[in-house]
């Protein structure tokens, strides 16, 4: 199954046999998709720990 | 098991130990979604009909299949919900229906740049699959805007679970509609073992694994956004101002 | 009460009337007969009334294909094994997909006109959910014939 490359040529593989369009950008909204789920909650989490940590520092402050 | 079980309704806990899952997930999942994406792209043979088209389906299949999994899971969270009122099978059900509707945006997206050059169109009105598609995708938008209308969580979290468990029906229909009904889109493959014949294993193992990546990628999507929200829900507990100090 | 409440109440009442329609139309939907097109059968069988536009689903049959390169026009007939019927179809409406081939299966948009020919203004092509690829297709073709050749007395016919 995994023995024989199905292109003999790099035109060829980008070609992928005349529906290059379709694939291609199935392959890319897939892409966008895993890191659009993936990236947004790990910045979002930066986001919420630098502001939980400003409140800290506010209240802190307030304190003292 | 009752012990494990409020155990698993604790923030605290869930994040403890998805924090140790998390690094094991995302490397099965790199390695299964990088392999089978590799496989898909390089060494699956083209459809006898559809030439390398077919290659969209092991993105399309994978995550169609993995889809139909948010509203049960919404549904199951949501129950717990209501009859346990446990705080994180809220956090869970919240947090699955913005990743559910990009799973079926995707899966609508996919399939018609597949019908596109195969049927000879983007859309059919006409076909019970894909409208039953697109009418999750509506249901999911209104699960995420009923609870941004609510204030009261309580209230909002109860009006999510009533509509996740009637979301199930229409998952039922989407799995059953192409043998119900006759329709452009075609049934299930069949899966055979022996090579030769239709559906070989050179168009199935593939995506079996992309299936695999795609409920990994689900997991690890949903578990970071359980994590913020837990973040944000318990800020004043001390655990949580310790992981703030820590950082 | 306080605008806002009411603005809630709003919004409320619009999405459960939503929802209830919504729930109303699928189960509406669930209780009719969806299909998408009807058979070459279903249509011999007068289930389509006369001049009424419908969807007619099948196979194009082997050998019935027949394209007239001056003006665009194909005809072919679709059959479901039991029954058939004839279709015309004009390229200038719009090119047929790739798939479009003999022993294809098929949906055409369109209706009976009154020498029993099916009009058609769209037709699309229908993959079944079988893979295959191009060498195990010759392969069980190349099977299939010396099978056929083997046993050519007791003919059961063909069926896909």
């Amino acid at each position: 199954m995994l023995s024989t490359v199905q292109f003999s040529s790099f035109a060829d593989f980008i070609n992928m046999g005349g529906y290059a369009f379709n694939v291609w950008a199935v392959y890319g909204l897939f892409a966008v998709f895993l890191v659009v789920n993936l990236w947004f909650p790990l910045l979002k989490r930066k986001k919420i720990i630098r502001n939980l940590k400003r409140a800290r520092q506010r209240q802190s402050q307030d304190q003292r | 098991m009752w012990v494990w079980f409020a155990k698993l309704g604790s923030p605290k806990w869930f994040y403890e130990i998805s924090g140790r899952w998390l690094p094991w997930m995302a490397g099965a999942m790199i390695l299964t979604i990088g392999f089978a994406t590799v496989w898909a792209l390089l060494f699956l043979p083209p459809d006898y009909q559809q030439g390398y088209t077919s290659r969209i389906l092991v993105v399309h299949v994978a995550v169609a299949g993995t889809s139909l999994a948010f509203f049960p899971l919404m549904a199951v969270a949501g129950s717990i919900t209501l009859i346990w009122k446990m705080k994180l099978a809220d956090m869970v059900a919240k947090n699955a229906a913005p990743i559910g509707a990009w799973f079926s945006f995707l899966t609508l997206a996919t399939g018609s740049l597949w019908g596109s050059v195969t049927w000879g169109t983007w859309w059919e009105w006409s076909d019970s699959r894909l409208v039953s598609m697109l009418f999750q995708f509506f249901l999911l938008i209104g699960v995420i805007s009923l609870r941004s209308a609510l204030d009261d969580r309580d209230q909002s979290a109860r009006a999510c679970a009533l509509l996740a468990i009637l979301g199930c029906i229409n998952v039922v229909v989407i799995k059953y509609s192409v043998e119900w009904w006759n329709t452009l889109h075609q049934s299930a493959s069949p899966v055979t073992i022996g090579g030769g014949g239709a559906n070989g294993p050179e168009f199935w193992v593939v995506t079996l694994l992309m299936i695999l990546g795609v409920y990994l990628f689900m997991g690890i999507s949903l578990i970071l956004a359980t994590r913020n929200e837990i973040l944000e829900r318990e800020r004043n507990a001390v655990w949580v101002q310790e992981i703030v100090d820590g950082s | 009460m306080k605008a806002h409440r009411r603005n809630r109440l709003g919004l409320i009442l619009f999405i459960s009337l939503g929802l209830s329609v919504t729930i109303g139309l699928t189960l509406y939907a669930l209780s009719q007969n969806i299909n998408m097109f009807f058979t070459p059968t279903q249509v011999a069988q007068g289930e389509v009334k006369p001049g009424q536009a419908f969807r007619i689903g099948g196979m194009v049959k082997e050998g019935s294909l027949m394209r007239n390169e001056s003006d665009l026009a194909v005809k072919f007939t679709t059959t479901d094994f039991i029954s058939d019927v004839p279709i015309a179809y004009n390229e200038s409406l719009g090119i047929l997909p790739d798939l479009f081939r003999e022993g294809q299966g098929i949906v055409a948009e369109g209706s009976v006109d009154s020498f029993g020919v099916f009009q058609a203004t769209k037709v699309l092509a229908k993959h079944d959910e079988n893979y295959m690829s191009p060498e195990v297709k010759a392969a069980m073709d190349a099977a299939k014939l010396l099978q056929a050749e083997g046993s050519s007395f007791s003919n059961k016919g063909y069926v896909e």
